[in-house]
């Protein structure tokens, strides 16, 4: 149509920070979730998907890291346009979004005959600011704390870290149910708000949206835009303070990611040596008794001609030719001797297998 | 005729009975009978003289004694000298040659292997056989543990399993005697508490020194220390595994343990901190877990924590309540209540924008209409 016009609303810069904003909140939440929820099965599977718990680890500082930055320079910009443009604080909570949100309430219920006009930013959208605002400060704190335990450790007692824990996940929660309710109601389901992509919006849009921002445009009542030596004078000032405060707050991240390294200094884990084996005799195999004192001795064993009672006897040399054995020495005939008990039923053909000629 | 048959089937019946019983009752090498009989081989053997040197210098005793053998388990049934000893099918046999004295052992253990072929094949993955197959012959095989000539239940009583062990662990053992598990054991024959085999398995021992045996370790003390019945006769929670698992500590380990079994983690198991063979109650002063030896015991991968308060960063084993770490306690009753609170009102403002939308589209809503005239 011709005659349709669009509304300036987001400009490039803004557009920007908001796509570091859906990068890093995203990338955060998926990562940051299944830890939280690391002994489900949808938690477990997202997290081997990524690489494993410590890749996953990783990932979600390197977002923080980009979540962390971004939002110093948010921080930078905001006062800029606070102490050196000036701009009206069209994101502050006033009492007339309290009654907003009332109003928006009983026409929907249909108690009020008409909706409430919003200007540039509704009573939904400062609320989702805001708790933007506050989620980052919380996550950024506890996430802190438990990026560097020991270092918190000496500030707050132990304790506050498993708090932080508790936190830091809680507010995920929060936050991640926030933005799928609350956000991707007002502007994806609701209606297609375009505005954070094409930077403006069309002038239906902005009826239906923000009819008082329209109504305060098409009186003419835009923003007077300083002098520009009037900008320059105040530059004077803010750039000393912004530089020096933005320095400060580019350390705190800096000692953010890397004050304390924790258990890495200790990969691989140092394990305990011990000594595996470690007998308790030089001799595990056990030893009759007999024969274990004459191990340390010389040679106290076996000579035959000591002790006759050892090994076989031999044949005399009288007994040549004889091969029946067992007639005189089962029963010891004349001076035979006579067979040991455990010599029983033996006979004459293993005799010689022992007892040899002289 | 009739009878004579009849007394036919019964003597029939008879035989097979006789056949079966005699195969039911028979040892399995029975089947093929040995070939000396006991006194044959005590004729020499239970000679307590008979004593061989070997070519290592070593002496060796050839002496059995019959009494003890009989009163093994082996002997109790009646298992035949040549029966294990396979290769002596006659008398005199051939001269066994050995080098030394442990190449006695390793040359006859097999022989288990006849009647124990399950419990011989579970050793095979043990990390004994490896150490042995990797040229250490001081590993253990069956008759290390077992004996060979005087087998009794190696668990009767309890507290001779980790004799057992301790014949080549001996200083693991003397860290286990002081431990609240081994003191127990030893002392008390208590049936509660861990001997060796329980965590380290009987036959297929494993290599304590993997990264798998670690990560999955946590699983062997959960074994007992979440079973309540068990626990609460020493009034111990069964709530350890769970206040681990919840933690940093915990979540990491078990994660590693389902998708990298293999990749060893710097995060702590039960034995970190808890002590391996050494393991002592908390209340100990010797405790690696006791309150003041605590910052020693996370300074293990901790280095840089000098300061006591750390130690509190790790929850205990306790559930945050007013009591215990109100803190945590607190910041979750805060959440409880305001997730709930801002997503329900957020919730509520989005249905009733919904229900507004869906009225005005119905066609019977004559409301909005007339508003808008």
């Amino acid at each position: 149509m011709a005659n349709e016009q669009f509304y300036e609303r987001f400009p490039r810069a803004q557009r920007l920070e908001h796509w570091l904003l859906v990068f890093s909140f995203t990338v955060l939440a998926v990562t940051g979730l299944p830890q939280k929820f690391a002994g489900d099965a949808w938690a477990e599977t997202l997290i081997a998907g990524m690489g494993g718990i410590e890749m996953v680890r990783v990932i979600h500082h390197l977002a923080a890291i980009v979540l962390l930055l971004e939002s110093v320079y948010h921080g930078v910009v905001v006062a800029y346009k606070m102490f050196v443009v000036r701009v009206r604080w069209t994101m502050f909570p006033q009492l007339q979004d309290a009654a907003d949100a009332l109003n928006a309430v009983l026409y929907n219920l249909g108690v009020r005959k008409n909706a409430p006009e919003f200007d540039r930013y509704s009573f939904a959208e400062k609320a989702e600011y805001w708790a933007l605002v506050w989620g980052t400060v919380i996550m950024a704190f506890t996430g802190f704390m438990l990026w560097n335990p020991i270092i918190t450790s000496r500030f707050l007692p132990g304790d506050a870290i498993p708090a932080a824990k508790a936190a830091h996940g809680a507010e995920a929660i929060l936050a991640a149910l926030a933005i799928v309710i609350w956000h991707f109601y007002h502007v994806h389901l609701k209606t297609l708000n375009r505005a954070m992509f094409t930077g403006k919006l069309s002038a239906p849009e902005m009826r239906a949206e923000h009819p008082a921002e329209l109504a305060r445009i098409q009186a003419g009542a835009s923003e007077p835009i300083p002098a520009p030596a009037l900008i320059a004078q105040r530059r004077r000032g803010f750039i000393p303070i912004a530089t020096v405060v933005s320095i400060l707050l580019l350390l705190g991240v800096f000692l953010f990611i890397t004050a304390e390294t924790t258990a890495v200094t200790t990969v691989p884990k140092p394990s305990a040596k011990v000594q595996v084996f470690a007998p308790r005799t030089l001799t595990p195999t056990r030893v009759p008794t007999r024969a274990a004192t004459a191990l340390p001795g010389q040679t106290p064993i076996a000579q035959p001609t000591q002790k006759p009672s050892i090994g076989p006897a031999p044949i005399p040399a009288s007994h040549a030719g004889r091969a029946v054995c067992q007639v005189c020495h089962v029963t010891g005939v004349g001076t035979a001797p006579k067979n040991p008990a455990d010599h029983a039923g033996r006979l004459d053909a293993s005799c010689t297998d022992c007892h040899k000629p002289k | 005729m009739k009878l004579a048959v009849r007394v036919s089937m019964i003597l029939a019946l008879v035989a097979l009975a006789a056949i079966s019983a005699a195969l039911l009752f028979s040892v399995p090498a029975d089947a093929q009978g040995p070939v000396l009989a006991d006194p044959e081989c005590l004729g020499c053997h239970a000679d307590s003289n008979l004593i061989k040197t070997l070519p290592s210098g070593e002496l060796l005793s050839l002496y059995v004694d019959a009494a003890l053998v009989a009163e093994s388990v082996h002997g109790k049934k009646n298992i035949a000298c040549a029966q294990c000893h396979s290769t002596i099918t006659r008398f005199p046999h051939p001269e066994f040659v050995v080098a030394d004295r442990r190449d006695v052992t390793l040359k006859l253990y097999g022989q288990c292997r006849q009647c124990h072929a399950e419990n011989y094949s579970k050793s095979l993955d043990s990390a004994h056989t490896r150490a042995l197959a990797g040229g250490d012959r001081n590993a253990a095989v069956c008759t290390d543990c077992h004996t060979a000539h005087t087998v009794t239940p190696p668990d009767q009583p309890r507290a001779r399993i980790p004799q057992t062990c301790a014949q080549c662990h001996s200083t693991i053992f003397d860290d286990y005697a002081k431990s609240v598990h081994g003191a127990d054991v030893l002392n008390g024959a208590n049936p509660d508490v861990p001997t060796c085999i329980d965590c380290h398995g009987v036959h297929n021992i494993g290599d304590p020194t993997t990264a798998a045996f670690r990560l999955k370790s946590p699983e062997i003390c959960a074994g007992c220390h979440t079973d309540p019945k068990r626990m609460a006769k020493y009034k111990i929670s069964t709530n350890v595994l769970n206040t681990y698992v919840a933690d940093f500590h915990g979540t990491t380990v078990q994660l590693f343990e389902k998708q990298s079994p293999d990749t060893p983690t710097n995060k702590p198991v039960c034995y970190d901190c808890h002590g391996v063979h050494n393991i002592r109650k908390p209340n100990d002063p010797n405790a690696t877990v006791f309150k003041e030896n605590l910052l020693k015991t996370c300074q293990q991968c901790h280095p840089d924590a000098t300061d006591q308060t750390f130690t509190a960063a790790w929850m205990s084993h306790f559930d945050a309540s007013p009591a215990k770490y109100p803190l945590v306690y607190y910041v979750n009753l805060f959440y409880t209540i305001l997730i709930p609170l801002v997503i329900g009102g957020m919730a509520l403002f989005v249905a009733l924008d919904i229900y507004r939308r869906v009225r005005r589209l119905t066609p019977n809503a004559d409301k909005p209409k007339t508003n808008r005239e």
